[in-house]
């Protein structure tokens, strides 16, 4: 029988809405070790908390692909290190994602390349953390959009330094209580140390 | 989902056979209604009206119409206008403020009622020997029921239905009107200004274009008949009870219904413009080259096999460029549609190209669709259109560039407090 108005109206206010992707720097990234989940649903998104209070389900990020490896046997997949002003993200595309390990397979190191992907918190062994990204897509791009996007994510970070202090959200909250002994001030270097590597 | 009440509408059936002489069993009419809505998944009227035809042709009382229940009796919940819900039986009083000519032979009136709260648009059965309505008079209407196609929610009058002239309790309608941002599917009435006349693309249509009011703008339409009159470009008028159509997430507005006075104010009309500056993080199944069904006015995308889902087979199909994807700004992800002018600027790959692409390689029209991909996929721009429903219209859209400017600014922020 037909749906009620009101039924109506809340499938169009909660049409899907993409998560967007979140500029971060490595050196930012590589600190997360918060993650979790929103809803008990199986297809329900996972986010990884950044230190500077702002969950991420993706990412955006450019930089240089130095190495990239293939490994697996049976199931094969991509591994590839991308290099940011800040150090270094870690990237891995495997059968799950064809087109995005095609892609992958396909960039010539070292390149200039744009990753679209989803964050991942792993605790290895011996008790240490990393965070790796899984590519949704990759393409090569030139050095204008890597400056390009250096800018954009110093502007990004520095907003969310700049919340952290003056605004209240449950993700900075959540931040503060995971990260107590993180300084902002970290970040903000990090920024300024970034953009001062762009060649004028 | 909505629950029937099955021994009200047995009630309802029953009283009318009893005007009629003869004495029903309520019991047996719940039974039968009851089958037909919960094991048939019939919609309430039409079960009510079956089973008081299949009862008038087993016990040979002629002609049960409507008007049979009295007033006051029938215990549907009395609403305004404006809070019908679809799926509910209700009973509403209201001004009728048009009437269109019926489009099939099983309708016998259909068009627009308005009270204070809101408007709706009515369809009487020829079945349910309902009473004519005439324009500007105002009705009672018993037990009618509300339903919804497409979105949009109309009122059926039905055999069980009771409609009842009210005019002579004078009260006046004084109509508001909405901006245009608000409007949604159903009945609508704006104050707005003609700030475009296009080719109409149609023999039937008389004039199509575009409205616009301090809050945004909406297409119209109206269709050639008696009595209509084309609006002139620049002037603002105050249109009553227009039909809001949505065709693609696009809300338009069917004048037809509605009552259309002209003004002699002017107001300033918003672009209804935005621009979004992000980076292309996904280009979707559906880009690069495409075919379009060339029947007039259709213009869908046929699949691979030149399949128009209305117009089935297309074999002369034209092609077009298109992308569908996400501009993403790091806060929020819009949804971009390109159109074939802001693809062929921002790939560098025009119509002609694109074909002799598809032409030339294996992959065909894919392989159109890659190097698009690798072309925008993850680079920044600046797309300017209309958004709607999240979806961005994107007219021109241009590379972002490195801005020097931004760059020190951004150096003086980040090492001002450190």
């Amino acid at each position: 029988m037909s749906m009620n108005a009101r039924d109506m109206s809340g499938r169009r206010d909660g049409a899907f809405e993409r998560e967007p992707a979140r500029r971060v720097f490595a050196a930012e990234l590589r600190e997360c070790r918060y993650q979790f989940r929103e809803g008990e649903d199986e297809k329900s998104p996972t986010f990884v908390l950044l230190p500077t209070g702002e969950r991420s389900n993706r990412i955006f990020l450019v930089g240089t692909l130095t190495e990239k490896q293939r490994q697996g046997e049976q199931n094969i997949f991509y591994r590839g290190r991308v290099v940011d002003p800040t150090g270094t993200f870690f990237i891995m595309a495997g059968s799950y994602q064809p087109e995005a390990m095609q892609q992958l397979a396909k960039v010539e190191t070292p390149a200039f390349v744009a990753v679209i992907g989803k964050p991942s918190l792993y605790q290895k062994p011996d008790g240490a953390f990393t965070v790796t990204v899984r590519v949704e897509s990759i393409t090569v791009v030139d050095k204008e959009t890597r400056d390009i996007w250096t800018i954009d994510t110093a502007a990004r970070t520095l907003d969310r330094i700049d919340a952290l202090a003056t605004r209240s959200s449950p993700d900075i909250v959540k931040a503060k209580e995971q990260y107590a002994t993180v300084d902002p001030a970290v970040y903000r270097k990090m920024a300024y140390d970034a953009l001062a590597q762009i060649k004028m | 989902m909505y629950e029937m009440d099955y021994s009200e509408a047995a009630e309802r059936i029953s009283r009318k056979f009893s005007q009629k002489g003869s004495e029903m069993d309520p019991k047996k009419i719940e039974t039968k209604l009851r089958r037909l809505v919960a094991e048939f998944g019939v919609q309430p009227s039409e079960a009510e009206r079956s089973v008081t035809n299949e009862l008038a042709k087993e016990f040979n009382v002629p002609a049960l119409g409507s008007g049979g229940a009295a007033k006051g009796t029938s215990g549907t919940e009395e609403k305004k206008i404006g809070d019908a819900v679809p799926g509910e039986w209700v009973t509403i009083e209201g001004k009728v403020v048009s009437v269109s000519a019926p489009a099939s032979p099983s309708i016998a009136q259909s068009g627009v009622i308005a009270d204070e709260a809101g408007a709706i648009r009515f369809v009487a059965w020829a079945k349910s020997n309902a009473p004519p309505m005439s324009v500007d008079s105002w009705y009672r209407i018993e037990s009618a029921v509300v339903d919804e196609y497409k979105g949009v929610s109309s009122l059926k009058i039905h055999s069980g239905t009771s409609v009842k002239d009210i005019s002579a309790e004078e009260r006046a309608l004084i109509p508001s009107t909405t901006p245009i941002k608000d409007l949604h599917v159903g009945i609508g009435s704006v104050r707005a200004k003609v700030v475009q006349e296009w080719d109409t693309s149609h023999e039937r249509m008389l004039q199509s274009g575009l409205l616009g009011d301090e809050t945004g703008t909406i297409k119209f339409v109206i269709w050639k008949e008696p009595g209509k009159e084309k609006l002139a470009v620049g002037a603002v008028y105050a249109i009553y009870y227009a039909q809001v159509d949505e065709f693609n997430g696009r809300l338009s507005l069917n004048l037809n219904t509605a009552m259309i006075m002209q003004e002699e104010t002017d107001i300033t009309v918003s672009g209804g413009e935005t621009s979004v500056r992000g980076a292309i993080v996904h280009i979707a199944p559906g880009s690069g080259i495409i075919k379009r069904c060339p029947v007039e006015g259709c213009n869908r995308a046929l699949s691979r096999q030149n399949y128009c889902p209305v117009h089935e087979i297309q074999p002369n199909f034209h092609y077009d460029l298109r992308i569908k994807g996400w501009l993403d700004d790091g806060e929020k992800t819009h949804n971009i549609l390109l159109q074939r002018d802001a693809v062929e600027s921002l790939t560098g790959i025009s119509l002609d190209a694109a074909k002799e692409i598809a032409d030339n390689n294996p992959l065909g029209m894919d392989e159109v669709f890659l190097r698009m991909r690798d072309a925008v996929l993850g680079r920044y721009f600046m797309c300017k259109g209309r958004e709607i429903d999240n979806r961005l219209l994107a007219n021109a859209c241009e590379k972002v560039k490195f801005e020097s400017g931004e760059h020190t600014a951004l150096l003086n922020r980040a090492g001002g407090a450190s």
